[in-house]
């Protein structure tokens, strides 16, 4: 047999000219959009800049999630935002029962720590449960079963908030410090913004480290690029994949503590709307690409709030939700693979 | 030659089939007829032996000459003549009354939008979670073509009610069997242009798409009083009153059809009648698509899209009839509603609602007419009346207080009840509770599932 | 003869992997055309790109005098090229009838409008289309399984509806991807015998991929080898056969010398 091997030649990504150029002008429009805002009144500008970011901070911990369980099981969890959703009631309850708004200093951080973690806990437990009782058994089922079977799960949860809570929003303790941190431009960036950044980035190192350097993170990423595969080099994927549910549940915990505590309410509709949100975040960064998640999470972020404040000719709050649709659809149909994917070429 | 020879002629193996049914008769009817009668229901008890003792001692009715036929018919009978019979029923265990003709034409709607979905979900298995906004755009079809919304214009074509009459009224007023038609083709060319971008998607982003359209366009309806400058949907007040159905005075004088339907004594008997009407169109025509080419070209994409395109099937057009297909009907049902309701409003269209009619294709059984129509009618009754009928049952006879230690507003369960059907059925029987056996056989097999999208490039 | 198929420089690169390399392939008409080379050599990637799977990343299709290149399946198979597959991709929960008649999707008319209105000429079309399908099964041998489903057929009769499928587009050139594959030595035999059939009966072209030498051999007029995406011989089977590269390909080095 001949030994020669094939041989591999680099050509760089082709894209048809057509759709960079629209792609492209888009862009710069709303560039040109932002540039007269920002100098017509910088200050709203900063302000709506700050906001943006600490939510799209919180969009991008819940994206990540999304993007996990796509990535390793090809499904979309529509449930991911109620259980997030179900741990800001959680952080809401413990918040008023633990009469928290009378601690502060380091007792107050103590208490925050601790509902950290069991709010982690919690939506962990809720999503690998969901896991085991609805999507482990339609693994092989034709890809329309466990879609409809989230859907289903979601229904569930947001019910489950619904009796909880009511219908109307609750309002959790506003227990954050709001001294400043720092100014941009004469807008002071508050403690109570700047916890979200300050979780945000250590969770999100934590995770790119358990990815890329851990046994489990290998495993993840085995199991979800070849499945078979994975399974006779000997890793379980059952228990691989609990873990990727465990993991998502752990971020959406996180997310749900800092959404409570820096929005302070919440209602038993958030789940629905910040988990749409956080899904066009993970495509919008690249489905399966953990810091496109939080790339996504953060533009997102700043399209809705410079949406809903700018003052020069912007669409406004009514139409915040058909814009990120919008994205969707545009990213889905254009740049499948977002902006940090990469086209993932077929074997021959 | 006993009668059982006559049986055995016109199906041989009847005596298996006999025993057959037998079984199935005891299992199911035993149980049901023992509770019943022992719960007072006898009217109930009795419908039950009555069938069973049909379905044990009447020979397969396909065989006999124009026999399937016979199920069909005595069905349709049956729901024509329910406003006759209705107020002499029973009352059902738990259940409570049957239904009101009133929520009879809400069930039907619902029934005509499930048998739309049903072209999309069932027959070319795209998962559409955003059939809410068809709906929608037929609603307000009729709205701008049956009321005074556009009041700088006036244009009577056939309009009835006691606005239309009058040819000084301002706004478009068309009959509304004109509407009707407007609405399902123009909702239909929507669904052309929402499906170009999208059904090149593969299935889950599809569903997720799909429901974003389905969230933009309550937004656009809420917010369409200023769409560029023009009042297109009147933002959140939504657009009221429409005019009803009728057949207008000529008509009316002629033949004694009624001339407009709110006017006349019997006005919810008439619109159920016509909401049957368009129940029955939308069967016929799904039926007939069913088995065309069309119908064919839908299974073969559902099994495998990559094969199916190698044999010529056009995969873009194909799924895009699927959705035109849906999309028509849905906005039938939307714009029918809307006339019913003498109103529509941004309110009325919200997710959960599309989610609704997929449970009731999922349940009643993907694909399969039948399975549908019943999905459809047990589910819309529930929302309706049913849950709250079951709380109330729950409430008055202690059950609540057992289970629960209080009283319990079912109602306010709705969407867990509706999550936990789906999820069951996916889980244990996926195809629903009457399949197409082609659907159930797919569920228990497998089908090739990657989409020819992922494969080309 | 005419040509009725001419690929020039086609190549289909994966990121950085090439498996078709600058093929130039040329089938004259009503010829049996056979494309043979090692495992992984690239021939059911050039099949996938002449029926419109993949898009070639550069070169030219031309079939009948129309540019194929890069057209969608679909497209491709209203032109006249019908194919089957390598791993038996048939409509699992579809009759066989029900199969042929899809196949016959591109050449039938019958319109959303007229199929809800079941129009005499609807109605008439159906027909004839179930009888050609009936015809074609038949021919195919699989008399009296129209309504079989294809999930329970015998392995060679669901190759057989394979290609009873393909016919029903009614292709001026047939492609068969390893028809041969798991079958006995008498299945092959007669599937050559009905190869031959078709080619001669209905004024078909065939371009086979196949392993098995005995078929190359028996019902070829021309080979095509390729090996690593490029081609490397071509001509009749015996020239192939004692080609050097060819050996070397399949045995190794070792073989020639």
């Amino acid at each position: 047999m001949a030994t020669e091997q094939a041989r591999i030649r680099v050509r760089p990504g082709y894209r048809p000219d057509v759709l960079s150029m629209i792609g492209l002008t888009l862009v710069g429009v709303v560039a040109l959009w932002l540039v007269v805002n920002f100098i017509k009144e910088p200050a709203d500008f900063y302000n709506l800049f700050l906001i943006g970011m600490t939510n799209g901070a919180v969009y991008g911990l819940v994206a990540i999630g999304y993007s996990l369980v796509y990535g390793i099981l090809e499904l979309i969890n529509f449930a991911h935002g109620d259980v997030f959703m179900l741990g800001g009631m959680l952080v809401a309850t413990l918040t008023t029962s633990w009469a928290l708004e009378s601690k502060s200093g380091g007792t107050l951080w103590l208490f925050i720590l601790l509902m950290l973690l069991i709010a982690m806990a919690f939506c962990a437990t809720i999503n690998t449960t969901i896991e085991l009782l609805a999507y482990r058994r339609l693994r092989n089922a034709p890809r329309l079963a466990p879609l409809i079977t989230a859907i289903g799960m979601s229904f569930i949860l947001q019910n489950i908030g619904l009796v909880w809570k009511g219908a109307r929003p609750t309002s959790v303790p506003d227990i954050l410090p709001h001294g400043t941190v720092f100014t941009l431009g004469g807008i002071p960036y508050t403690w109570n913004r700047f916890i979200v950044i300050l979780f945000t980035v250590p969770v999100l190192t934590a995770l790119v480290w358990l990815v890329q350097r851990t046994r489990h993170g290998k495993a993840m990423r085995a199991t979800a690029q070849d499945r078979e595969a994975a399974a006779m080099m000997g890793i379980s994927v059952n228990r691989t994949i609990s873990f990727t549910f465990f993991i998502a549940g752990c971020l959406a915990g996180a997310a749900a503590l800092l959404y409570a505590l820096y929005i302070t309410n919440i209602r038993y509709t958030e789940g629905f709307r910040v988990g749409l949100i956080a899904f066009t975040a993970a495509v919008l960064g690249g489905i399966g690409n953990l810091p496109g998640a939080v790339l996504g999470g953060l533009v997102i972020g700043f399209v809705e709030s410079f949406n809903n404040g700018l003052g020069w000719h912007a669409p406004g709050s009514d139409w915040t939700q058909s814009i990120i649709f919008g994205i969707l659809i545009l990213i889905l149909v254009f740049r499948p693979e977002g902006l940090l994917g990469e086209r993932t070429p077929e074997g021959a | 030659m006993d009668i059982r020879d006559a049986f055995r002629r016109y199906r041989p193996g009847f005596e298996r089939e006999t025993t057959r049914r037998a079984k199935r008769a005891a299992i199911a009817g035993l149980p049901a007829f023992l509770i019943l009668a022992v719960t007072g229901s006898m009217g109930l008890a009795l419908i039950i032996a009555t069938i069973v003792f049909i379905a044990l001692y009447v020979p397969a009715w396909d065989s006999l000459p124009l026999g399937h036929w016979i199920v069909t018919l005595s069905v349709i009978l049956l729901a024509v003549l329910y406003p006759f019979y209705y107020p002499n029923l029973f009352e059902l265990p738990i259940f409570g009354a049957f239904p009101s003709v009133d929520t009879g034409v809400t069930m039907l709607i619902y029934i005509m939008m499930a048998l739309g979905l049903n072209i999309v979900v069932g027959y070319a298995g795209l998962l559409d979670l955003g059939y809410v906004a068809f709906y929608a755009m037929g609603a307000y079809t009729a709205a701008w073509f049956a009321s005074q919304h556009f009041s700088n214009v006036t244009f009577h074509l056939g309009g009835v009610g006691s606005f239309g009459e009058k040819s000084s009224v301002p706004g478009i007023h068309m009959t509304i069997w004109l509407v009707l038609v407007f609405a399902g083709i123009f909702t239909a060319l929507v669904g052309i242009i929402i499906g170009f971008p999208t059904l090149r998607l593969r299935g889950d982003y599809l569903a997720i798409v799909t429901l974003g359209f389905g969230e933009i366009m309550p937004q656009i309806a809420n917010n369409g009083d200023n769409l560029l400058g023009y009042n297109v949907t009147n933002g959140p007040q939504g657009i009221n009153p429409i005019d009803p159905p009728g057949f207008g005075n000529t008509l009316h004088n002629a033949v004694g059809l009624p001339s407009d339907y709110l006017s006349s004594p019997t006005s919810t008997r008439l619109f159920y009648w016509t909401a049957l009407v368009l129940v029955l169109f939308t069967v016929f025509c799904s039926m007939r698509l069913r088995d065309s080419r069309l119908g064919r070209a839908w299974i073969a994409i559902r099994e495998d899209e990559t094969a199916a395109a190698a044999m010529g099937v056009p995969l873009m057009r194909t799924k895009t009839w699927a959705y035109a297909a849906g999309a028509f009907f849905g906005g039938i049902a939307g714009a029918y509603y809307a006339s019913f309701k003498s109103g529509t409003f941004p309110g009325d269209f919200y997710f959960n609602i599309s989610v609704f009619i997929l449970c009731m294709v999922i349940l009643g059984g993907m694909g399969n007419i039948w399975g549908v129509i019943l999905g459809g009618a047990f589910l819309s009754y529930l929302n309706q009346e049913g849950l709250a009928n079951i709380g109330a049952w729950m409430n008055a006879n202690g059950v609540s207080d057992a289970v629960f230690g209080h009283d319990i507003d079912v109602p306010l369960y709705t969407s867990g009840i509706f999550g936990v059907i789906l999820v069951l059925t996916m889980l244990f029987r996926p195809e629903g509770l009457i399949p197409s056996s082609r659907r159930k056989a797919e569920f228990r097999e497998g089908v090739s599932d990657e989409p020819l999208y992922d494969v080309q490039h | 003869m005419a040509d009725l198929l001419t690929a020039e420089g086609v190549r289909k690169e994966f990121g950085g992997l090439i498996a078709v390399n600058d093929v130039d392939f040329v089938i004259p008409e009503r010829s049996i055309v056979s494309l043979i080379g090692p495992n992984g050599a690239g021939k059911t990637t050039f099949f996938n790109m002449l029926t419109g799977v993949y898009k070639p990343t550069a070169g030219t299709i031309v079939f009948d005098g129309h540019n194929v290149t890069g057209k969608p399946p679909h497209a491709i198979t209203e032109r006249g090229i019908g194919r089957t597959f390598q791993n038996i991709r048939l409509f699992q929960n579809m009759t066989a009838l029900e199969n042929t008649l899809v196949g016959m999707h591109s050449r039938l008319k019958g319109g959303i409008l007229q199929s809800v209105l079941r129009t005499p000429g609807l109605r008439r079309e159906e027909e004839g289309a179930r009888k050609k399908a009936h015809e074609l099964l038949e021919f195919s041998g699989l008399r009296g399984r129209d309504d079989e489903f294809a999930r329970n057929l015998a392995y060679g009769d669901q190759r057989r509806l394979e290609v009873a499928r393909a016919l029903a587009t009614e292709p001026k050139l047939l492609l068969l991807d390893e028809p041969t594959a798991g079958m006995n030595p008498q299945e092959t035999a007669d599937f050559t015998a009905f190869v031959s059939k078709l080619r001669a009966e209905q004024e078909l072209t065939v371009l086979l991929i196949e392993h098995d030498m005995r078929v190359v051999m028996e019902i070829s007029e021309r080979v095509t080898v390729l090996d690593y995406g490029e081609k490397i011989a071509e001509g009749t089977p015996q020239e192939v056969q004692r080609d050097e590269r060819v050996i070397e390909a399949y045995l190794g080095t070792a073989a020639v010398t």
